[in-house]
């Protein structure tokens, strides 16, 4: 016995067809383009292995490259190149004795990888990848040598930012920490409560979580951690790790909750109201657009795609994650959003063969 | 809609096609028996039974079809396309030549038809035997709506508890006892596209739909894990070799293999043979695997038109030797993306003869083929493939009273060492059985059975 009859649909019904077409199609991507783009020069090298390509941590250089870091059996480090005549993410080289990348962030001249392993959190930098020729022509890659800076302090990474200075900043499971990229120099600054990312307000200060009901903050300038400098709006704050996504034209960061209210964090005004409410919980990762658009993933196990519009303030939901150029595939989770070049959204995929996923929103009309 | 087919369009029956169904006598058994005269004038030897599934006019496909542990021949009568519709398991009797439902699956796992949810509407390759004890194991799939819906999406009703499936009901029935001993939700909230048991290490491995994760199932302990996710693009099939690896494939035709020694996924670099005028490997993955006698190879065909037959030594090198066999349906107009009901392959089955037997698609093309036999616009071609010679020759046509059957899902073989074939189609669906000739019949031809569905 069902707990309440359900009257059998009419399949003839004038309707059937079109409710049907909405059901098949309609769950995903309501709005915008995506195109799930391997771990490979599609035609010219194998992906990353399957059960080592989950991708948890990207980043954007200043010329527009994606930088990524893998987990899984081993982790990889990666870039990805989109622009011009190229079309590629060319595996920068596996990490001995890692299965885990929690960052990466670039500086000016190298990049940065913040992974785990048996032995804790290490810090791996490497060069900045140069432009190839012209990648329907004719090319050629070798891979340069990546750094091993060492261990922080034993402890997990468990996430780290770039203060757009040439440094990073990252947080051990107890500890915050910071590295010189070019000289490869990590200093233990303090004790702090690691858990969630973290990430640079519109001042440049870094925040990260402290505790259920407070954030942390820390002064780049003057290299001093304030604890529980900041309050949390009300809200779940301990069922999910901490998730942020920076405007980077006003500094202007955006988090939720861990039953999807999405607030926004300006360092002079302190957090907003409640802006919206995504549909499905935890929410993942996240990013703002050109225009201020913020895109992200929510929901466990089969995420879906959000939009917040500030302009609308409205929250809305786009539907399951699916490509139907370069790669048919179905996206399910995420690991990491940065903003590319021209605006388009990358997602890093935490799956097994995981993929960059290359959103580009819709352009909205004019109105008359 | 008129004039187009829709995926699951192909699968209902029109008003014609009830009418029809209905206006005919005697449905309870066997019907059209073939007795078609091929194309030399001569009767065919291979005679062919109908067995519309008339115990379950909602049935729509059969999508298993296998042996049992008691070399008796299982069918599932899948509804798919009708809201609130449930799988029935049937078994060919072969003292009265007809066929017995055992039971309604949604029943046996407490799931009802109008829970609202998806519902318990098929068993996708996915029946398992265990010889040890008698036991034929099966699973569920899913994609019937629920009942007050036209359709089911599993992405869209993934978060939702009132509609999502409830998950793949794995079901161990007694076939000596004929009572289903036990039941547990083997992949929650997916349904499970393919089934192989190991039975002598006690272990089912599925495919989950639609995440496509590598599950595996402990009868012992009756635990689940989940070994990770191939793709979007499930497999139809999975084999098993000697050292006990598991084998499937990838979206882009890779072989995969699962490894206990490893506990590891693993692609083959190579990609699987396929029409290379118009097809890339893209879902070249399995449709259908079966094992060659003296075990060392499989013979295999691809889910996507133009199926191309090929043999696999699964035990040979790093990553095995595939040799390619060519496609097994018809050359066509490469320019449109044909029916994936229409251009086909499955039932591959190996008989007491130890030929290899499978059914592909043949349909009327105006160029490529202007005529057909058997006057429907398409048929079921039952062909027979010598595995040492690789000889192939055309034997039956599938004998459907009122539609074309070119739709084979799988194909199996009895203990008196008949043949049967499971077919998707227009309704009334059902299976059909080739008499092979006594020549070509043995008793005990199922075994060593299929482990596989």
């Amino acid at each position: 016995m069902s707990e309440k009859p359900r009257k059998r649909y009419d399949m003839n019904s004038p309707e059937a067809r079109a409710v049907v077409d909405e059901i098949v199609h309609g769950t995903f991507m309501k709005e915008g383009t995506m195109a799930a783009f391997p771990t490979c020069f599609p035609g010219a090298s194998t992906p990353i292995p399957a059960d080592e390509s989950h991708i948890t941590a990207l980043a954007v250089s200043g010329d527009g490259m994606i930088y990524g870091g893998t987990s899984g059996r081993a982790a990889h480090l990666f870039v990805g190149i989109f622009h011009g005549v190229t079309g590629i993410v060319f595996d920068r080289g596996a990490i001995e004795g890692a299965d885990h990348c929690a960052a990466v962030c670039c500086g000016k001249t190298r990049f940065a990888a913040c992974v785990n392993g048996a032995g804790g959190g290490r810090v791996i930098t490497g060069e900045l990848q140069g432009l190839p020729f012209d990648l329907i022509q004719e090319w050629g890659f070798g891979r340069p040598p990546l750094r091993d800076l060492g261990p922080v302090n034993g402890e997990r990474i468990v996430h780290a930012v770039a203060d757009g200075g040439g440094s990073i900043v990252g947080i051990t499971t107890g500890a915050l920490f910071t590295v010189d990229v070019d000289t490869g120099t990590i200093a233990i600054v303090g004790p702090v409560a690691g858990a969630g990312r973290i990430a640079v307000g519109s001042r440049g200060r870094v925040f990260g979580q402290d505790g259920p009901g407070d954030l942390w903050r820390y002064d780049t300038a003057s290299r001093t951690i304030t604890r529980h400098a900041l309050k949390l709006p009300e809200g779940v704050w301990d069922k999910s790790p901490m998730t942020w996504a920076r405007d980077n034209r006003s500094g202007l960061l955006y988090t939720a909750d861990g039953q999807g209210r999405l607030f926004a964090l300006d360092e002079d005004r302190g957090f907003s109201p409640v802006l919206g409410l995504t549909a499905l919980a935890p929410v993942g990762p996240m990013a703002v657009t050109h225009d201020g658009r913020v895109f992200g993933f929510c929901g466990s196990e089969m995420a879906r795609m959000f939009c917040y519009n500030p302009a609308a303030r409205a929250v809305s939901d786009l539907g399951v994650a699916v490509s139907v150029l370069e790669r048919r595939r179905y996206g399910y989770l995420f690991g990491d959003a940065v903003v590319g070049r021209d605006g388009q959204i990358v997602f890093g995929e935490d799956d097994d063969l995981g993929h960059l996923w290359l959103y580009f929103p819709r352009i909205e009309r004019l109105k008359d | 809609m008129a004039g187009k087919l829709k995926r699951r369009d192909f699968l209902k029956g029109g008003a014609l096609a009830a009418g029809t169904w209905l206006a005919l006598p005697g449905m309870a058994g066997k019907l059209g028996t073939g007795e078609h005269t091929g194309a030399d004038g001569e009767p065919r030897p291979y005679r062919n039974s109908w067995y519309p599934f008339t115990g379950h006019p909602d049935a729509d496909t059969c999508w298993s079809l296998s042996t049992g542990p008691d070399g008796r021949i299982y069918a599932a009568a899948c509804a798919e396309s009708v809201p609130g519709g449930v799988v029935k398991v049937a078994r060919y009797n072969e003292e009265k030549d007809t066929l017995d439902y055992l039971f309604a699956l949604d029943e046996m796992v407490e799931d009802p038809s109008d829970s609202g949810r998806a519902t318990q509407c098929k068993i996708h390759y996915s029946f398992a035997p265990s010889m040890a004890d008698g036991v034929l194991y099966m699973a569920t799939h899913l994609s019937g709506p629920p009942i007050d819906q036209p359709a089911y999406s599993p992405w869209r009703s993934w978060h939702d508890p009132e509609r999502c499936f409830r998950g793949s009901a794995l079901l161990a029935f007694d076939t000596r006892k004929d009572e289903v001993l036990w039941w547990d939700t083997m992949i929650p909230k997916e349904g499970c596209r393919c089934l192989l048991h190991d039975e002598e290490r006690h272990l089912l491995y599925a495919l989950s739909y639609p995440r496509d994760h590598f599950i595996i199932y402990d009868t012992r302990t009756r635990a689940r894990r989940d070994a990770g996710r191939i793709g979007s693009i499930n497999a139809q099939a999975l084999f098993l070799d000697r050292k006990h690896r598991v084998w499937t494939t990838d979206d882009y035709g890779h072989l995969v293999r699962y490894d206990p020694e490893t506990d590891r996924l693993e692609r083959s670099p190579f990609v699987l043979p396929h029409n290379p005028q118009f097809q890339t490997g893209w879902h070249s993955v399995f449709y259908d695997v079966a094992a060659a006698p003296d075990g060392e190879s499989v013979f295999a065909v691809t889910w996507i038109a133009h199926p191309r037959l090929m043999r696999v030594w699964p035990n040979e090198g790093p990553w095995p030797r595939v040799e390619d066999l060519g496609p097994a349906t018809q050359d066509r107009d490469s320019s449109i993306p044909v029916d994936t009901f229409i251009d086909h392959c499955g039932g591959l089955v190996f008989a007491g003869d130890g030929q290899l037997y499978y059914v592909a698609s043949r349909w009327r093309d105006p160029v490529y083929q202007p005529k057909l036999e058997s006057g429907h616009p398409r048929e079921g071609v039952v062909w027979r493939l010598n595995p040492k010679t690789l000889e192939r020759t055309e034997v039956a046509i599938l004998e459907h009273p009122t539609h074309p059957a070119q739709y084979v899902s799988r194909g199996a073989v009895d203990h008196n060492g008949n043949l049967f074939f499971g077919v998707v189609g227009t309704k009334p669906v059902g299976i059909f059985q080739v008499h092979l000739p006594a020549s070509r019949r043995k008793e005990n031809a199922h075994l060593p059975i299929r482990i596989w569905g």
